[in-house]
């Protein structure tokens, strides 16, 4: 039998190390002399599985004894990064666990090292989920994630000759030791087939949805602990698998071969997650997948919801379901086709609860990004499911058209149908209209939702539009992340503000003590060496700690305009070598990013960034005062590592582009003062810690919609500036592609050409001018560092916690159980 | 495949020995289900308690029966596991066939 430990009262050092051993002999086999770092770590995780499930356990009695109303996280996305450290904090077991794994003879963050990190995001929204799980549960909220257990998390990066390779994530092929098979909450789910108008028993009308392919979904439940290991929620991934091993009648034929193709086939659906700004609309996997998880929560929170003795009536009155934007708006349809169908509700009432429950998040302002499937895909997939959606947007116009007689535009625009120029469903139509509340990431974000992106709703329901700025767990982006930070505030002020960012505020008095503000750019100097060392370790590259970090991580993308990172660089390279002069202080410029596979310029910008990494730290004379990394395969562990370090934080999108970006917060909550655009959160930040603790510039907005309504900004911009034609002309020459000249002429072309939607040039010239009072200011360190702290300080409105709080208030009617 | 026959009365009880009504044994059910009406018995009761798993190809062949008897019987289900009552609620089907918990209940109808 396993040796017992709990989280409550702490347990010792001693029954630490017999659990890891025990786990290290019994569980995985190993002589624990022969145990390796990795042995270590998933001993470990398997020694620390107990309390936390334990606790799991205790915190679903708990909400089942409060009959307390539940939160359905929908997301197609959950980074959750490695959990192991994260765990070990949020149980306040790391210290204990780093004397246990010594007198192992192992180093603690060593053996965390060795965590695979699952790669079940492509950025900044499957990170927010994960960051409102972790709220969730540490604010004793009964919350639940639920998504889909890719085998294939996105794609691995590495670079060859500077350009980005791919290679699958196979991140979970060792096994995980973080999540619970729950085969026996599996789930049928049928795809495909017709829908046949019939009659029932009585005669009256009964649609039948015949001759479906059949999906099981089998859920892997992941333990999500909350802060003090009090509340353990859980997210629930599920993995297809085909209803039978393969089909025995084919098999029984002699053809293995076929056989196993369904089975494959079947499986397909939960194997690889869809890359960001991959063309998916169109594709019928991508299609299935979002259908596939959608149905399989459904069913999951309607098993749950009568297992705790609630009749269907009350479902909206238990759940609440959010729709992380409308990768999961099918959930719409699937809860009228459940409610109308398997329980027999009136359409009204149905769908009085489907609204009820329902809530979505808006996460882009991209009219292109919005997604719409066709009907004919639509109908061949799930074809009852496109009858209800006709028979919704049958109720919903006629409800427009009472309200707005004779304007057939309007009809048109806001019909969940798109007519022309081809017949397809428009999933934020579909969201909008089945949810009772709508809500953007940002104040920003959310006022252009309501007046650029879809103003006619908003006209029609303005109740139901609201804001939810974004936040970031400060468990794990400060707490977990930064622990020499961490424990130098919690002398400070008291450990309290792990659980109540609010209290950061007492550390703004202290950015007058110089005996404060040294420690705490010491700290940052430690945290620099660290990136420093491991940026060596990766890159082979040398980096100078004190030199000023400048740092932009985040997806490799025109609007988030890593170009334009890149072009001041350029520029500086320039100055140096052609005009003689010097910095005022060294810089290194890192970046870390994916691009996506199929983005042929967003990769041609990272070959392009490799480059100018490449020619500047070789140049003898340059590198003395400019380096550039480029950090491969970015990451949430690559993420926890730079963060700390940075000093200056790039958020540089084109405004109007960026919903909110939580980047942006992390980097403030350790210390980076930002240099941004007036775009997402940015201008919330920029408000609550001061303008002149960050540096604005650009074009706002407005500015740009008028800027590329006169169409010739970027050539008034280039014709004005001759730091820019002379980057333009080194660039277009293959200055910084001597073996390939032409190289980065379609750089060059989007930046020249008649409008460049992103406004490259038209905001350089301003860019480069905060650029250079952010490194002038560098150099007074004391001054710089107060300016930091008062970041840190002012951070407490990007807590999660605070957003979570917020959501469960205004939308979701959730109340804790503690 | 098994089927074991009972005569209750007017009614032919049937009672389908397998965990899986799918396409493995689907065309072969129908077959011997509507040769069983061929030969005059047009009072049914599919007893199903052995039966885990419904896929669109077994429900096909419970419909395809219940559509040969048409006007001329009945087609009763009997001891229906969960996991095939939601295959029946899902597709609507629990509306067209009458179904019961136990063969008694069915029978008593």
């Amino acid at each position: 039998m396993a040796p017992k430990i709990s989280s409550s009262p702490s347990p010792t050092c001693r029954s630490l190390e017999q659990a890891v051993t025990y786990h290290l002999q019994v569980t995985l086999g190993k002589s624990p002399d022969a145990a390796d770092l990795e042995d270590l770590q998933l001993a470990l995780a398997m020694a620390i599985r107990q309390p936390i499930i334990h606790a799991m356990n205790a915190t679903e009695a708990r909400v089942r004894a409060a009959d307390a109303k539940q939160i359905h996280y929908l997301s197609m996305e959950f980074l959750i990064g490695r959990l192991l450290a994260n765990n070990l904090r949020n149980l306040k077991l790391y210290d204990v666990c780093a004397e246990a794994a010594t007198n192992l003879g192992f180093h603690l963050g060593n053996i965390l090292e060795t965590e695979v990190d699952p790669a079940l995001g492509n950025g900044g929204l499957g990170r927010l989920a994960a960051c409102f799980l972790d709220s969730l549960a540490s604010l004793s909220y009964p919350g639940y994630g639920y998504g889909i257990n890719y085998q294939y998390g996105l794609f691995r990066q590495s670079f060859a000759n500077g350009f980005q390779h791919e290679q699958p994530d196979n991140w979970a092929q060792h096994g995980t030791p973080w999540q619970i098979e729950r085969r026996e909450h599996s789930s049928m789910i049928p795809i495909y087939g017709r829908v046949e108008a019939s009659a029932d028993a009585g005669g009256g009308f009964n649609p039948h949805w015949l001759e479906w392919k059949s999906l099981i979904g089998v859920p892997s439940d992941v333990p999500v602990v909350g802060y003090r290991g009090r509340c353990v929620n859980f997210l629930r991934l599920y993995s297809a698998r085909a209803p039978a091993e393969f089909d025995m009648a084919i098999f029984n034929s002699g053809d293995y071969l076929r056989a196993m193709e369904h089975q494959v086939a079947v499986e397909t659906v939960s194997k690889v997650l869809y890359p960001s700004d991959a063309a998916a609309t169109g594709r019928e996997l991508r299609f299935i997948q979002e259908y596939f998880f959608v149905a399989c929560a459904m069913r999951d929170i309607f098993r749950r919801h009568f297992a705790a003795g609630h009749v269907v009536e009350d479902f909206g009155r238990y759940n609440a379901l959010q729709l992380n934007d409308t990768h999961p708006a099918l959930a719409v349809a699937e809860l009228m086709r459940t409610l109308v169908d398997e329980h027999d509700l009136g359409w009204e009432r149905a769908w009085q609860i489907t609204q009820d429950s329902t809530a979505y998040t808006n996460h882009t302002l991209l009219p292109e990004a919005l997604e719409r499937w066709p009907v004919e895909l639509f109908g061949r997939v799930l074809p009852r499911h496109l009858e209800i959606v006709y028979e919704v947007n049958r109720r919903f116009l006629e409800e427009v058209a009472l309200r707005y007689p004779g304007d057939e535009g309007r009809l048109g625009r806001m019909s969940i149908v798109q007519e022309h120029p081809s017949k397809e469903i428009r999933m934020a139509h579909l969201a909008i209209v089945g949810s009772h509340s709508v809500n953007g990431v940002a104040e920003m974000h959310s006022e252009l939702v309501k007046h650029q992106l879809v103003p006619d709703f908003y006209e029609l329901w303005p109740e139901r539009f609201n804001n939810k700025t974004n936040g970031v767990t400060p468990r794990r982006w400060l707490l977990s992340c930064n622990p020499r930070l961490a424990t130098l505030i919690s002398e400070a002020i008291g450990p309290e503000w792990v659980a109540d960012l609010e209290q950061l505020v007492g550390l703004e008095p202290l950015a007058g003590d110089a005996g404060f503000l040294d420690r705490f750019r010491q700290i940052k100097l430690a945290n620099k060496s660290d990136l420093a060392r491991r940026v060596h370790e990766v890159t082979g590259l040398k980096i100078d700690p004190a030199s000023m970090f400048d740092v932009q991580i985040k997806r490799v993308h025109e609007y988030k305009r890593q170009l334009l990172n890149a072009l001041h660089i350029m520029h500086l390279y320039l100055r140096i070598k052609e005009d003689k002069v010097a910095l005022p202080v060294p810089k290194t410029f890192i970046f870390s990013g994916k691009a996506a596979p199929g983005y042929q310029l967003a990769k041609l910008i990272i070959k392009l960034i490799n480059n100018i990494a490449r020619i500047v730290n070789a140049d003898r004379q340059v590198s003395q005062s400019l380096r550039v990394v480029f950090y491969p395969d970015y990451k949430v562990s690559v993420a926890e590592i730079i963060v700390p370090a940075a000093d200056l934080s790039e958020q540089i999108s084109t405004a109007g582009y960026e919903a909110s970006g939580t980047g942006n917060m992390k980097l403030a909550m350790n210390g980076a003062l930002t240099i941004g655009t007036l775009d997402g959160a940015n201008v919330e930040i920029a408000r609550e810690v001061g303008e002149e603790n960050i540096y604005i510039f650009g074009l706002t907005a407005d500015e740009v919609i008028l800027a590329r309504q006169a169409g010739d900004i970027a050539q008034l911009a280039h014709s004005a500036n001759a730091d820019i034609r002379r980057v333009i002309r080194e660039l277009a020459a293959g200055r910084f592609s001597p073996e390939e000249p032409g190289l980065f002429a379609p750089i060059v072309a989007a930046l020249t050409g008649a409008c460049d939607p992103y406004m490259h040039l038209a905001d350089f010239a301003d860019y480069a001018a905060k650029q250079e009072q952010a490194a002038a200011d560098f150099c007074n360190t004391s001054a710089w560092s107060a300016r930091a702290l008062i970041n840190v300080a002012r951070s407490a409105r990007f807590s999660s916690d605070r957003t979570i709080r917020e959501y469960a208030s205004e939308i979701w009617g959730l109340k804790q159980v503690v | 495949m098994v089927l074991e026959d009972q005569v209750e009365g007017e009614y032919l009880v049937v009672c389908l020995r397998e965990r899986r009504l799918d396409a493995v044994i689907a065309a072969g059910f129908r077959e011997a289900m509507l040769e069983r009406i061929e030969l005059g018995q047009h009072k049914i009761v599919l007893d199903l308690s052995s039966v885990g798993f419904l896929d669109s190809s077994g429900l096909g062949a419970v419909v395809a029966v219940l559509k040969h008897l048409g006007q001329r019987g009945c087609l009763y289900l009997c001891g229906v596991t969960p996991a095939v009552m939601a295959v029946l609620r899902l597709t609507r089907m629990d509306r067209v066939f009458r179904t019961f918990p136990t063969r008694a209940a069915a029978l008593a109808a």
